[in-house]
């Protein structure tokens, strides 16, 4: 594909002051904020605030769902921190449990110990036109949910990705099984010491006749599991154990000119089954929270910043079919 | 003619005239309830779809992808000098929903970051209405559309909102945000009409700048009529006399000019020019060059044009092949 993205310049420039709109005038700052201050409600008792322990600073947020102490949250920005604590409107929890995590939509379901929090309340349908205004959480005190505000901005979509967990290897259709093209640096396959050119003959005791039935392999497996390749070098025939890595945590470094425009964006930001699309200006770190309309209800759950004009959010339809089975450890837990 | 019906003719010309009047809000300080926000939503929806319409993602023949917006129904386009870089350069122009369309690129300011470009194909296109009264003030509620990162036939174009934070000479700031691709795209007026050009962001994310319209109006017909205007960053243009085609020209016993010579790896050999071409017509746009067989007759003619021209400068040239008639439009290399 082509496509190297002409450039914005990044410009300072200089204005005389008569000419420029008073700070607290502007889109997301004071007076806007007060005329969202009957949604900021629903943000203040229905968000969570994750502090990561270490430094007791806020990474990451939260959609309360369940009055019985269930938030909702990204998985993966979840498992990078060892101990975490919880607060909901000006409530502090100190135990919480992850109870379930999904990789397909990068869900984590935590529990924390309340028996009345304040759930979202659901929209009844993500349909929204462009344009129409949603509310993000966007900054936050101990005390307090401070609103953002944005318009839907692009068509409802999937956002292909690929599956989320990678051998770490470029493969091509060969005689006989699939040939390594390229091994990928610190991929479970370089650990594992599969070298380019090998061929792989089964996995799991499955024969592999194409990439295809690799990848339906692959589909049904998870970050962390380790597969037993029958390889094929020269002509050798030996097996190799492979743990399945993150492919964000092993492809995520790799940066565009509009991501280092960016700054700071979401490590895992593609391969969501469905997303909604809002220009709201947020960071990495106030991911996870509701997406809520103008009456307050939750229409999705921030999943990804993806760069400063893009955000993703799981569609309410969708996290409301996932929520059940999420829950279905905590029952079985019981 | 009765009461009623002259009452409902003046309603219907108050409801016209009205879509386009200053919106209240535009003149608060900022919106005080979810009311008056929720009334710029509904203007900004009102004019969505006839925006989104005429908003094009621009692919260049050299590579690179920016946004430009329909101002004409015969498919005037509206970008940024450094989208197009250049006159005369071959442009793919990319609908929302896909269909594309040839285009090229006409007369640019570099000083502004203001270009043109014209759509080829010929079909009644969507556009938009130019704020030509200029009537936009600080503190205006703004949307603006983009291809960012390139054309995404499922995303579609994408939709910002902001406000004017600031004005200069050349200039206009907004909070909407922007990013790679965006370039030379539109940005409207909360009734729709066109007011500026996406050009550059500033240091914070809520600082985009953009190229008012007046910028365009102030060099319209130079622009439409291809001229590369002033010096300034946003597209350069290489010294006269560094561009190369790369051909060595005679004149033959029958007074024609010939090919002796394409030099390897050249603009003349990438577009395929031969040994015992005859040249029969040279013009360059940009410089109002135009020359026909009957101006042609003497070698000089030829590289008195060459020497004026730049790496990146587009040259149409039309020659003769065992009398087959050939014509190309060629983009000058660097001189070697």
């Amino acid at each position: 594909m082509k496509t190297p993205f002409t450039l914005i310049i990044i410009a300072s420039f200089c204005f005389a002051s008569a000419n420029s709109l008073p700070s607290e005038q502007r889109k997301n700052n004071k007076l806007v904020q007060a005329a969202l201050d009957p949604v900021r409600l629903a943000l203040q008792e229905s968000s969570a605030v994750f502090y990561n322990n270490s430094d007791r600073r806020p990474f990451i947020y939260g959609t309360v769902v369940g009055a019985d102490g269930l938030i909702l949250t990204k998985a993966s920005e979840l498992a990078e921190v060892e101990e975490f604590s919880v607060r909901v409107n000006e409530e502090n929890f100190s135990e919480a449990q992850i109870i379930a995590t999904d990789e397909i939509w990068d869900l984590a379901l935590v529990k924390v110990k309340a028996t009345a929090l304040l759930a979202v309340t659901w929209a009844p349908s993500s349909d929204i036109a462009h344009g129409t205004w949603v509310v993000s959480n966007g900054a936050t005190t101990r005390r307090y949910r401070r609103p953002r505000v944005g318009v839907i901005s692009a068509n409802k979509r999937e956002i292909p990705g690929g599956h989320t967990a990678v051998l770490g290897v470029g493969l091509k259709n060969a005689e006989g099984g699939v040939r390594i093209t390229s091994v990928t640096k610190d991929s479970g396959a370089e650990k594992a010491e599969v070298k380019k050119g090998d061929v792989i003959i089964e996995i799991d005791g499955v024969s592999m006749k194409g990439i295809d039935e690799l990848k339906a392999v692959l589909s049904k497996r998870g970050v962390g599991d380790v597969l037993n390749l029958k390889i094929k070098r020269e002509e050798e025939i030996f097996e190799l154990k492979v743990e399945l890595m993150a492919r964000h945590k092993l492809y995520g470094g790799v940066q565009s000119r509009n991501d280092s425009m960016s700054g700071e964006f979401s490590p895992r930001r593609t391969g969501f089954p469905m997303v909604l699309q809002h220009e709201t200006t947020l960071s990495r770190r106030s991911i996870g929270g509701p997406l809520l309309d103008f009456e307050g209800r939750c229409i999705g759950m921030n999943i990804a910043m993806v760069n400063r004009v893009e955000n993703y959010a799981i569609p309410v339809e969708q996290l409301l079919e996932e929520i059940p089975n999420l829950q279905k450890s905590l029952d079985s837990s019981k | 003619m009765n009461m009623w019906k002259l009452w409902l003719a003046a309603a219907l010309i108050t409801a016209i005239s009205s879509s386009s009047a200053r919106p209240y809000f535009n003149d608060q300080r900022a919106p005080e309830n979810l009311a008056d926000l929720l009334s710029i939503q509904q203007h900004l929806q009102e004019n969505l779809e006839q925006a989104r319409a005429a908003t094009v993602c621009l692919e260049m023949e050299g590579g690179g992808s920016g946004s430009g917006v329909i101002i004409s129904e015969e498919g005037l386009v509206l970008t940024a000098a450094h989208v197009t870089g250049g006159v005369d350069r071959d442009v793919t122009v990319i609908m929302e929903d896909g269909t594309r369309f040839k285009g090229v690129s006409l007369g640019l300011e570099s000083s502004t970051d203001a270009a043109m470009l014209q759509i080829v194909d010929e079909r009644t296109f969507p556009f938009v209405e130019i704020d030509e009264e200029d009537s936009f003030r600080l503190g205006d509620w703004v949307f603006s559309l983009g291809h960012s990162g390139g054309f995404d036939k499922k995303r579609g174009v994408n939709v910002r909102i902001g406000r004017l934070t600031r004005q200069a000479d050349s200039t206009v700031q907004s909070g909407c945000m922007l990013i790679g691709g965006d370039s030379g795209g539109p940005l409207f007026d909360i009734n729709g009409r066109l007011i500026g050009i996406h050009s550059r962001v500033g240091a914070s994310k809520e600082e985009s700048l953009h190229v008012p319209l007046r910028e365009f109006q102030r060099n319209w017909d130079a622009m439409l009529d291809s001229k590369f205007l002033a010096d300034g960053d946003f597209a350069k243009r290489g010294a006269a006399g560094t561009g190369f085609l790369g051909v060595v020209v005679e004149k033959s016993s029958d007074q024609s000019l010939r090919i002796s010579e394409v030099y390897p790896e050249s603009a003349a050999e990438k577009a395929e020019l031969k040994e015992d071409d005859v040249i029969t017509a040279l013009s360059v746009r940009h410089l109002d060059i135009d020359l026909k067989s009957e101006d042609l007759t003497e070698v000089s003619g030829v590289y008195d044009v060459l020497e004026q021209l730049a790496p990146g400068d587009a040259i149409r040239l039309e020659w003769t092949r065992e009398g087959e008639p050939h014509q190309k439009k060629i983009i000058l290399g660097e001189r070697p």
